[in-house]
């Protein structure tokens, strides 16, 4: 392989005296960083997606018509995972909860775009700090609705496919929300630390696609938990 | 220009790696090693069996639930005290780690040290994957052993039917955790970066982590035996595997941790190839390996999540009482089988390509000649990954679910063919008329020649329809598996060792023991494998402890073969490690190769060049007449001094320099 | 000026070894698959040795032709191990014409095997009338199967020859596999479902069923003897068994 090997950077390697290697120039930071979330992004989904099939699957095949405990009768009761007879249907979740938790993350995506606008119009750190602080509240919200959401359902224990894909997603979601809002925490105390000062915003930008793909695929569960049931 | 006659000793650049930092550099990671890693994560580990044992009194969740949490305590554990988390709480707290935190954790100042410690160099991180990879191969190797010597007669009382199982469910995933890390693990960690001309990986410290965080792993996996131990094969299929004992627990959470590890992995190894490339670097002049190792592990990120939930659907159907997989609840096999085989088809191919694309480097550089037909190997690479994509239902052709759909899979699979038979084009087109140096790797090239088409081959019976269904999980299955995973892609991984071996370790290996270790493997493999297929012909199950005695010459066959194998891998083994302590010292370039990582010196500096190059052709020079009257550079002009090999070093008349 | 005769170009050399290699492929394949396979009872069973005969010879001749370029090349072009790499070779970066023909063979032969594969795949699993039902339920670690309208369970599966069969076949636990390489048949066992397999056995003789889904500790001992009878001896048969001999005659002949 032919090469010729060049200065880089005007020489400055040879002035700090130690070769030392360069850094990256902010684009190509950013660059690298846009490229790793998406492969992330892109990951994720095909989790979502799976996630989806799991559900519309175990649905459609419905075996033993335990889908939702339809087998059950007086006659042959079926039994919970402690050994209880059921002689019903296991009852639809009420599905609100979980719109108010995507509601919730849908807000928190706006949010955090807002804050995207206000570091690239330069407004200043407490513009910023408080966009993502609002942003982390909301999630905190959700995540308090979520947690509440497991109390609330109508199974106490998990009997047929329905209640078990129900509560994954809801876990699912969980999880999201909770890696979200250790992300807006952060954004937040860079923020404060003037991280995102002097045009620096690119990564709020970033946080901002995660928040989007959150609330998307928090949407699609909840449409798939809601519609499907 | 004028800068050769500038040079003072004022502005003199030293080597990087005897920059002298500051006592405080590095914060944290000066404290932080293995020892302080194990500390932490047995500490706890035992904190978390306490607090669970004590919230699931009373509560239907049980031992599982224990084990779950105990051996997630122990992972989170271990890698808070190795320094992985360092960095990212930092980032949350709003601090940034300074340019002397991120050279202390390049391993500057700490000599062998560092190679115990969260260590953010790729070449150092590529030196503990090939350690790691030892390892495992090994120990795999070992329990493979032991279950070809329950074979050696029909009803052996070497090992009872929980333990032979277990061992052939540990063997698998022990494998397949080492295949697929064997050959990205040390070799795209360590040549990659220099092969594009990059200074490391494009997330240093992400890097660091996959590696520590595999190595978490495998306490999980070990933990299997002292926990009842499992039944289920390395495919673990529910139902059955929501039955086993609570090894099955810290089995399911050694995938998801290897799968977490994997996918950061993949992740680091294609922003790197995609935005660290040099200079003059276009993806027209990407060494093939550099594209292996996207392909290999872009589709990871396609299979790897399908792997993690699928192991996170069937803890929650062990420890929390969920029924995807109970069919008395509603669940159903078929729906683990379909993620499971999501994951399964294109992991093959994720365990395969990278070492044939590394392969294909060595064929290159052995046949003094350029590789034949480079976009048409990137196309098939490419093609393979997207038809692996469409063919998993293979793997359940008999499993009654959707007959309908036997027919389209059936189609896929064979597609795959065609591209894989352009590789093999592209294989024997660079060797065609070339100057056949026939040093150890290059056995490796021609052994992987003969033992991959075998197993192609075998491997188009099974996507019949009709003879799988005489086949499928016989012996047949597992002789054309190991045929082109162990046949194929390890023997190219055996290339690969031997070929970069002397930019890794600095030393030559000793060809001599090599050849003889070579031989070996190249014996063992036909008669073990044969011997399989000769079992499958006659139709004996897989993961049986005992069979009928009709199958009596082919086992023996089959075990004869395989000592004869795993006797050949240690001579292997020892030759690598005599090599390492005591070989001949390696000059930066023994091959004559071209690609930029036998332009730099070796032992490689931090950060590869010193300046960063700019490439003006691709690595497969070879035999080409001189361009526009000029010579190729040989030497890297304007800085002889500082750069003192940076040339084409082939020493005349002997190996040592 | 005289050409070279073939035999000394490296076609013809590698022609030799090709021919040589696909030779010892051929009778391989003509070989092994019958001598090494248990006999087989049944048209698919029969089918199957067929279709791996058929592929083994197609193979010979494409992995030949590979291993014959790379034995040519160990044997023309080898330059030894020296120190130092030997002179390059020639600049050959690839050879369009060469690719598209063998795109063009390999998609050939890849259609050729699928068109066989479909074929048999319709032939296997071609309905037909009266066909004689079997129960066969897996369960850790046994086989039985039932024969319905009779009232027989066995751990035997005994069949009448030159009927065609119809397995339905089910799980009280796990996933298991029924799996017979004599009988040509294979399909999961899968709890709460039921999933079906035909098969017509075409010659007497004995053959055995073994679980092929590992299903537990036990799974190694999960297999059970079967045996292909004439019709007269199956109505004896399931009368031993405690069906009535009215009954006995009907299954025998015709589907419940």
């Amino acid at each position: 392989m032919a090469i010729v090997t060049t200065e880089h950077d005007g020489g400055h390697g040879r002035e700090s005296g130690h070769g030392e290697g360069h850094h990256d120039t902010p684009q190509q930071r950013d660059g690298k960083e846009r490229l790793a979330l998406w492969l992330f992004i892109a990951g994720d989904a095909v989790i979502v997606a799976l996630l989806i099939f799991t559900w519309i699957y175990t649905r459609a095949l419905n075996t033993n018509g335990m889908w939702r405990g339809a087998a059950c009768t007086v006659a042959n009761p079926c039994t919970d995972g402690l050994g209880n007879p059921l002689t019903h249907e296991v009852p639809k979740a009420d599905p609100w909860y979980s719109v108010g938790i995507a509601a919730l993350a849908v807000v928190a995506a706006l949010v955090f775009w807002n804050a995207e606008r206000s570091a690239r119009d330069r407004a200043g750190r407490s513009a910023i700090a408080g966009q993502a602080s609002l942003g982390v509240l909301v999630l905190l919200v959700a995540i308090g609705v979520q947690c509440y959401q497991f109390t609330a359902l109508p199974f106490t224990t998990i009997v047929g496919t329905y209640a078990s894909s129900f509560e994954f997603f809801m876990g699912s979601t969980l999880a999201h929300l909770l890696v979200l809002a250790f992300i807006g925490f952060g954004m937040w105390n860079r923020a404060r630390a003037g991280r995102y000062d002097d045009g620096r915003w690119y990564q709020v930008r970033l946080i901002r696609f995660f928040a989007v793909w959150i609330a998307l695929s928090i949407c699609l569960l909840t449409f798939v938990m809601s519609v499907f049931a | 220009m004028g800068r050769d006659n500038e040079v003072t000793t004022d502005t003199a650049p030293g080597r990087l790696e005897d920059t002298a930092l500051g006592p405080q550099a590095g914060g944290l990671y000066r404290r932080q090693n293995l020892i302080t890693g194990l500390l932490c994560g047995v500490v706890l580990a035992v904190l978390g069996w306490l607090l669970s044992h004590a919230l699931v009194q009373g509560s239907h969740w049980g031992t599982d639930m224990v084990v779950t949490v105990t051996m997630v305590c122990w992972v989170l554990g271990f890698n808070a005290g190795m320094g992985t988390f360092n960095a990212p709480i930092r980032w949350a707290l709003g601090h940034d780690q300074s340019d002397e935190d991120l050279l202390y954790a390049a391993g500057v100042g700490q000599g062998a040290k560092r190679y115990w410690k969260f260590c953010t160099d790729h070449k150092v991180v590529g030196t503990q994957y090939l350690v790691l990879v030892l390892i495992l191969f090994f120990v795999g190797g070992g329990l493979a052993l032991l279950i070809r010597t329950q074979l050696i007669t029909p009803h052996s009382s070497f090992l009872s039917p929980q333990t032979y199982n277990t061992l052939v469910t540990v063997h698998g995933t022990t494998m397949i955790v080492a295949t697929i890390i064997m050959v990205t693990g040390p070799f795209t960690n360590f040549v990659v970066p220099i092969m594009i001309g990059a200074k490391d990986m494009a997330f240093p410290r992400l890097n660091a982590a996959s590696f520590w965080i595999v190595v978490s792993a495998v306490p999980c996996l070990l933990a299997v035996f002292f926990l009842g131990g499992v039944n289920a094969g390395w495919t673990t299929y529910a139902p059955l595997s929501v039955q086993d004992p609570p090894a099955m627990d810290t089995f399911a959470l050694t995938i998801l941790v290897f799968v977490t590890s994997v996918t950061i992995a993949g992740v680091n190894i294609i922003v790197t190839v995609f935005t660290m490339r040099a200079k003059g670097m276009t993806l027209g002049r990407l060494p093939i390996f550099t594209w292996g190792s996207v392909l290999g592990t872009g589709l990871g990120l396609y299979a790897m999540p399908a792997f993690f939930l699928a192991m996170l659907l069937m803890i929650t159907d062990r420890a929390t009482g969920t029924s995807f997989f109970v069919a008395a609840q509603g669940g159903t096999g078929w729906l683990y089988e379909n993620v499971f085989w999501i994951m399964g088809h294109p992991e093959v191919y994720v365990i395969l390509i990278p070492p044939v694309a590394a392969m294909l480097e060595v064929a290159s550089t052995f046949a003094r000649k350029p590789l034949f037909g480079y976009a048409v190997v990137l196309g098939a690479f490419v093609a393979i990954d997207g038809l692996s994509i469409l063919v998993w239902a293979h793997h359940m052709f008999t499993t009654g679910y959707a007959p309908d759909l036997s027919g389209p899979f059936m189609l896929t699979t064979e597609l795959i063919s065609i591209p894989t038979g352009l590789v093999f084009l592209c294989i024997i087109g660079t060797l065609w008329r070339g100057s056949i140096w026939t040093r150890l790797p290059m056995y490796f090239v021609y052994l992987f020649l003969w033992n991959f088409i075998i197993g192609g081959v075998t491997g188009i019976y099974l996507s019949d329809v009709p003879a799988d269904e005489a086949f499928h999980n016989s012996m047949f299955v597992t002789a054309h598996f190991h045929y082109t995973l162990l046949g194929g892609a390890m023997i190219a991984a055996a290339a690969a060792w031997c070929y970069w071996f002397p930019k890794v370790s600095g030393r030559m290996l000793n060809e001599r023991i090599g050849k003889i270790a070579f031989w070996l493997i190249a014996v063992g493999i036909q008669i073990t494998y044969i011997g399989m297929f000769w079992e499958g012909f006659q139709g004996m199950p897989r993961r049986v402890a005992y069979y009928d005695p009709i199958f009596l010459r082919a086992n023996q066959m089959a075990t004869g073969g395989s000592y004869i194998l795993f006797l050949g891998w240690l001579v292997l083994l020892y030759c690598i490690i005599h090599s390492w302590r005591n070989g001949a010292q390696a000059p930066a370039n023994p091959w004559g190769g071209k690609g930029l990582e036998w332009k730099v010196p070796t032992p490689v500096p931090l950060e590869n060049f010193l300046v960063e190059p700019v490439v003006t052709s691709d690595p497969y020079g070879y035999g080409e007449p001189e361009t526009n009257g000029k010579p190729e550079p040989t030497e890297a002009p304007h800085e002889p001094e500082l750069v003192p090999a940076m040339v084409d070093e082939v020493p005349a008349g002997g190996g040592e320099l | 000026m005289e050409a070279k005769p073939f035999f000394s170009r490296p076609g013809g050399k590698i022609f030799v070894i090709w021919l040589l290699m696909t030779i010892i492929g051929v009778v391989i394949g003509l070989y092994a698959p019958k001598h090494l396979m248990p006999q087989m009872v049944s048209i698919e069973g029969h089918r199957a040795v067929l279709t791996v005969v058929v592929f083994t010879v197609l193979a010979a001749p494409v992995a030949a032709l590979v291993w014959a370029v790379g034995t040519y090349s160990l044997l023309a072009w080898r330059r030894g191990a020296p120190e130092t790499p030997p002179e390059d070779g020639p600049p050959i970066r690839g050879n369009g014409p060469l690719t598209i023909v063998w795109l063009i063979v390999t998609s050939f032969l890849c259609i050729v095997l699928l068109v066989w594969g479909l074929a048999e795949l319709s032939a296997d699993t071609a309905p037909h009338s009266n066909a004689l039902q079997v129960d066969v339920t897996g369960q850790q670690w046994l086989w039985t199967f039932g024969y319905p309208g009779t009232g027989v369970q066995s751990r035997t599966l005994v069949l009448p020859v030159n009927r065609p069969v119809q397995f339905n076949v089910t799980s009280e636990d796990v996933t298991h596999g029924f799996w017979s390489l004599s009988l040509g048949v294979q399909i999961d066992a899968n709890p709460d479902v039921v999933t079906t397999l035909l098969a017509t056995p075409n010659k007497l003789g004995s053959f055995v069923v073994r679980c092929s889904q590992i299903c537990g500790i036990y799974h190694a001992f999960m297999y059970a003897p079967g045996k292909v009878v004439t019709t007269t001896q199956f109505a004896q048969w399931l009368q031993s068994q405690g069906a009535s001999a009215a009954k006995a005659d009907l299954a025998a002949r015709v589907t419940p």
